[in-house]
């Protein structure tokens, strides 16, 4: 049927055909920020001494100007949030909102681990996030696993919810206005998964997943509190968006028998994160591309 | 041979340049996702066009006139054509469009893994080969040949230097989509796909280079074969420039509130320039393979 020439060819597509799909192939990623560790199923009980971390996120530094988002594409968006802006680093009065703050791991006085607990008291039962104006609210929100999360549409035009997670499973809805709300829930613990909107490109929004309630998102005055800590020694994370992959602080506390351990955090210019391209290529880096 | 039919093809290999364009807006604006639904938007043929759906739903549109014009296409080879290799061709154009629409749709209900939307855009360069060949086969010059160039068996062979230049250019988009549906702008570029592509283009540059060069320095004479090949040398300086671009705007704005309209601009163009490359290089590879012929020196042993 076909030539030898003709023949050479088609064997050529096939085999770029097969090379572009091998090098496409790659192993899933993994993300060491969260924890992950598989707990043994206990339920906590408790004492009745628990205590609290509490703590302030300050920035250092001159806080980044908002970036005025260019909503037109979407005359609904550009009329219900003429003035939206990025929401990445909100500062007020030195103090930073927006973080999203957990115990990553510890000890018990009682020696046990965090994780080795699957529940706990007061374990919250719904989250919401919502479409409003053309962005999230919240901007970082904070579940434990399986914790349904109500997905409502306030704007008067489609969006799409884009959970993209690297541990737990990619979900992408549409949903349009006037839609009944949807529910969605992570089964894997992950700090964080980002939710955007391909619809509206610049939405986006970060939700963190624990297997324990220790969680809190710091709010316009930069501070949080994390209730019902159990007497122990424990690794406090801040994590703030940034980058790729955010950027995290780390501190150790020790929350001592109904009382209360302070964790403050810092960020500044440096923890904006830069593309890791820029680091890796320095011999075609633009210093003044750096800058963000 | 009809001048009707060799217009129609190249209406179609057109229109497939406009869809490339088309796709390679909607990767340039994480559109891909702008709605769950396929073959409908939004549970509908005719949703809003608005925000990123704008771009989604509008690159179906050009691919479903794609698709069309492609059935015609088809058609129009299968009734006015008399060679049967020519209409076998048209048909599997046909095939290929229909794959490529359902492979779109895959990597939609599939959320876009990397391998079947590279697929998706690597079949996108495949069907503009087939869509251009037939152009080129349907053409006059091509049926009659006005010229037939010799050429000694001394040196590079150019039909070697044409293939070699055609597959590198298809691994170098192979590459490129692959590095493009990698990474969104809201990820960092991945090092070792980057790398590989300038590697790609370094390649290209060397390869296609040495193609139009040895084009221009053995057949100066011959527009037929110098006409595609300065026009393939000019477009990949071009391409060059625009690669570099390309890479400045995405790391100058990788975080920053999208749509990026510089970004967005400099990469679908170097996308479309790559495409075009691509086709011009077909035109050459397949003009030099038309009229080239090689006068192979026979050598009679001596008596002893």
């Amino acid at each position: 049927m076909f030539s030898k020439r003709a023949r050479m060819w088609l064997g050529l597509i096939a085999a770029l055909s097969l090379l572009s799909l091998a090098s496409s192939c790659g192993g899933p990623k993994t993300d060491d920020n969260t924890n992950t560790g598989d707990g043994g199923g206990k339920a906590y009980t408790s004492k009745g001494d628990e205590g609290t971390v509490t703590g302030r996120v300050s920035y250092t530094g001159a806080a980044p100007e908002p970036k005025k988002i260019d909503t037109s594409a979407d005359a609904a968006c550009s009329a219900k949030s003429p003035n939206l802006t990025n929401e990445d680093w909100v500062v007020k009065d030195g103090k930073l909102a927006n973080t999203y703050v957990y115990i990553k791991s510890g000890t018990l006085a009682d020696g046990t681990k965090v994780t080795d607990y699957s529940t706990w008291p007061n374990m919250p039962t719904s989250a919401t996030l919502d479409q409003n104006g053309c962005h999230y609210k919240p901007h970082v929100l904070g579940v434990v696993v399986n914790e349904p999360i109500t997905i409502t549409n306030s704007d008067p035009t489609t969006h799409n919810i884009h959970f993209t997670p690297k541990n737990n499973p990619d979900w992408n809805q549409s949903q349009v206005n006037g839609a009944a709300p949807m529910t969605h829930k992570l089964a894997v613990a992950e700090v964080l998964v980002p939710v955007k909107c391909n619809q509206h490109p610049w939405m986006k929004s970060y939700v963190g997943v624990t297997k324990h309630p220790f969680f809190a998102v710091t709010g316009e005055d930069g501070s949080f509190t994390i209730k019902g800590v159990p007497a122990g020694k424990y690794t406090v994370v801040a994590w703030h968006e940034g980058g790729a992959n955010g950027t995290e602080k780390t501190m150790e506390v020790t929350v001592p028998a109904k009382g209360a351990a302070t964790a403050d955090f810092s960020f500044g210019a440096t923890a904006l994160g830069q593309p890791s391209s820029l680091q890796m290529l320095p011999a075609i880096e633009f210093p003044m591309m750096g800058k963000h | 041979m009809s001048k009707s039919v060799h217009r129609f093809a190249l209406l179609v290999a057109c229109a497939t340049f406009f869809l490339i364009i088309a796709g390679a807006n909607v990767t340039s604006h994480d559109a891909g996702l702008a709605t769950s639904d396929w073959p409908r938007s939004n549970g509908t043929f005719f949703p809003k066009m608005v925000g990123n759906l704008f771009w989604e739903h509008g690159h179906r549109i050009v691919a479903t006139g794609v698709g069309i014009l492609t059935i015609a296409l088809a058609v129009y080879l299968q009734i006015r054509e008399r060679r049967s290799w020519v209409k076998r061709l048209g048909w599997i154009a046909l095939g290929g469009v229909i794959a490529q629409g359902l492979l779109g749709g895959l990597t939609v209900k599939m959320n876009l893994p990397l391998a079947v939307s590279a697929a998706h855009a690597t079949l996108a360069q495949l069907f503009f080969l087939i869509t251009v060949s037939l152009a080129v086969f349907t053409s006059r010059h091509w049926v009659t040949p006005e010229s037939s160039v010799t050429e000694n068996g001394a040196g590079v062979s150019l039909r070697s230097l044409c293939v070699a230049a055609l597959a590198v250019i298809l691994t170098q988009l192979v590459l490129g989509a692959t590095l493009r549906h990698s990474a969104t702008w809201d990820q960092d570029l991945p090092t070792g796909l980057l790398l590989a592509h300038v590697g790609g283009a370094i390649a290209v540059t060397l390869i296609l280079g040495a193609t139009a060069a040895t084009v221009l320095l053995r057949h100066r004479t011959e527009k037929y074969l110098t006409r595609p090949a300065l026009v393939a040398a000019t477009l990949l300086f071009i391409q060059l420039l625009l690669g570099l671009a390309a890479y400045i705007t995405r790391v100058a704005s990788p975080y920053d509130p999208q749509p990026m309209t510089p970004m967005v601009s400099v990469t679908v163009s170097h996308v479309a320039c790559g495409a075009l490359v691509f086709a011009t290089t077909i035109v050459l590879t397949l003009r030099v393979f038309r009229v080239l012929r090689v006068d192979r020196q026979e050598y009679v042993l001596a008596p002893a």
